[in-house]
């Protein structure tokens, strides 16, 4: 009987808890905690890293080769791809002179943290990032990878620290576009690395517009007149089986593996064009009134150490506040 | 004092949860040394103790993760009641019976966190969370139970003799 009390009076200590974090109470208890034990959580972070490099080495070995051979064919059919872009770009901006056009995004403001532990429960896919409100934080702001590419939105926000939900997250849910032009469209991820620096707010360069993705051949590819394919929309969703998984896909559609996804910007909550992942996979069934398509994320959701907050975006869930 | 020690044992294990456990990952999950900590000690020190420390450890563990601060200590409560059951078994010994613990709280503690977390306005894939997540965790949790086992069970026993010896110096006998 004695047990039974103790065991009511922890559950309604527990609910009451639980009641008053979710309106935020504990919040300064919470970000005392994260500055008393981030030292040492950082300090262990640092000291394992190695250890894991070490081991994953000796078991990966194969797979290191292989992908080192892969990725040398990649860069010197990218350093090409870029040099296209280049071209490419000078001529827009050539062309938006012209005619009077201004850039929408013209430069994004970034402010660089470091990734200071992961919730390993398995249930949820988040990390904590050592800023917070007063670094001007606020839920609901972009988060980037080093490279420039989307790994998801501030989803709690104390005063010195901030919880990111990544993309990976069963609750986390992005309106994405398939770039049209297939697996060669990977010559669109590079234009998204920005220029960090040690200040904590650094300057992003212009995500360039919409085109059809250059050809990795040897030359630079002159413009080509054919009409472009317009961009397949969906929703790029959270998922614990397959960690990334394209949603609401038109049923015809035709996916080439590797086809490069990104933001659409509909709904306001992300900018476009931001880099989410590629094609891995695509489940289309007869009966299913929509096409599912498994993505690899672009950035390695597993490996993070410094992230990028996107400040100069406002998502429209911030602005209808 | 055995609460403050208890207190410490679980921040240490907490932070090593969030820093270093993420490279320990076995059938896609890693091993919750809070939450075997908990149940050793439920086993070992007895069950009355194990609900206090099974709210003290989970606050601590919810202050390093990003749960709601009250969900890991609602969601240890049930090994409490689990190790007053392995009370009434054949076998004198606490082994076999922490493993079970482990093994059956890691279940409760999975079904928990998901039911708070639905609560809570999150989306939570009941079959997918299940099958990839509290299962595997219900295997690998009751495979390094050992790792926490044998030093709770070692300190334990000298502080038994401790507290044994003490008594019989001050008998009136």
């Amino acid at each position: 009987m004695r047990l039974l009390w103790w065991l009511a009076a922890v559950s309604v200590i527990s609910l009451t808890s639980i009641v008053l974090s979710e309106r935020r109470a504990f919040d300064p208890v919470q970000n005392l905690s994260l500055t008393a034990t981030t030292p040492l959580a950082s300090s262990l972070r640092d000291a394992a890293r190695p250890v894991d490099d070490f081991f994953k080495g000796i078991t990966d070995r194969g797979d290191i080769v292989r992908e080192n051979r892969d990725l040398n064919d990649q860069i010197e059919k990218l350093q090409h791809a870029v040099a296209a872009q280049q071209n490419a770009e000078q001529r827009v901006r050539e062309l938006e002179s012209a005619l009077g056009v201004k850039q929408e995004r013209p430069e994004d403001q970034l402010l660089v943290a470091n990734v200071m532990s992961e919730d390993t429960s398995g249930l949820k896919r988040m990390i904590a990032i050592d800023r917070g409100s007063k670094d001007g934080l606020d839920e609901g702001m972009v988060v980037l990878s080093r490279s420039g590419s989307l790994i998801g939105t501030v989803s709690r926000v104390l005063n010195n620290y901030s919880w990111v939900q990544l993309v990976t997250d069963p609750d986390s849910s992005v309106n994405a576009q398939v770039i049209p032009g297939g697996p060669q469209g990977q010559a669109a991820a590079p234009t998204e690395t920005p220029a960090v620096t040690a200040t904590p707010a650094v300057t992003r360069a212009p995500a360039s517009p919409t085109s059809p993705a250059p050809t990795g051949g040897p030359a630079p590819a002159p413009p080509s007149p054919t009409p472009v394919p317009s961009a397949v929309r969906g929703v790029a969703e959270g998922d614990l089986k397959h960690e990334l998984l394209l949603d609401l896909l038109p049923p015809d559609v035709v996916l080439a593996k590797g086809s490069l996804v990104t933001t659409s910007g509909l709904g306001g909550n992300y900018p476009r064009e931001l880099l989410i992942g590629s094609v891995e996979g695509v489940e289309q069934r007869p009966q299913s009134l929509f096409t599912k398509a498994t993505l690899k994320p672009a950035a390695n959701l597993a490996a993070l150490d410094t992230v990028l907050v996107l400040m100069s975006f406002k998502p429209a869930r911030l602005t209808q506040q | 004092m055995k609460y403050v020690i208890a207190v410490a044992i679980a921040e240490l294990f907490a932070v090593l949860h969030v820093s270093v456990m993420q490279y320990i990952e076995i059938l896609g999950v890693t091993p919750d040394l809070v939450l075997i900590f908990v149940a050793v000690w439920a086993v070992v020190r007895g069950h009355e103790e194990a609900l206090i420390v099974a709210l003290l450890a989970g606050f601590v563990k919810d202050l390093a993760t990003s749960d709601p601060l009250g969900t890991s200590a609602l969601a240890l409560t049930p090994i409490a009641l689990l190790a007053a059951a392995t009370r009434i078994r054949a076998v004198d010994t606490e082994f076999l019976p922490t493993i079970i613990v482990v093994a059956i709280g890691s279940l409760g503690y999975g079904i928990i966190s998901m039911t708070v977390l639905a609560a809570t306005g999150q989306s939570v894939a009941w079959s997918d969370s299940m099958l990839r997540v509290v299962l595997p965790a219900s295997l690998v949790n009751a495979l390094f139970t050992p790792l926490v086992y044998l030093p709770v069970r070692t300190l334990s026993t000298q502080r038994r003799i401790g507290t044994i010896g003490t008594r019989r110096l001050t008998s009136p006998l």
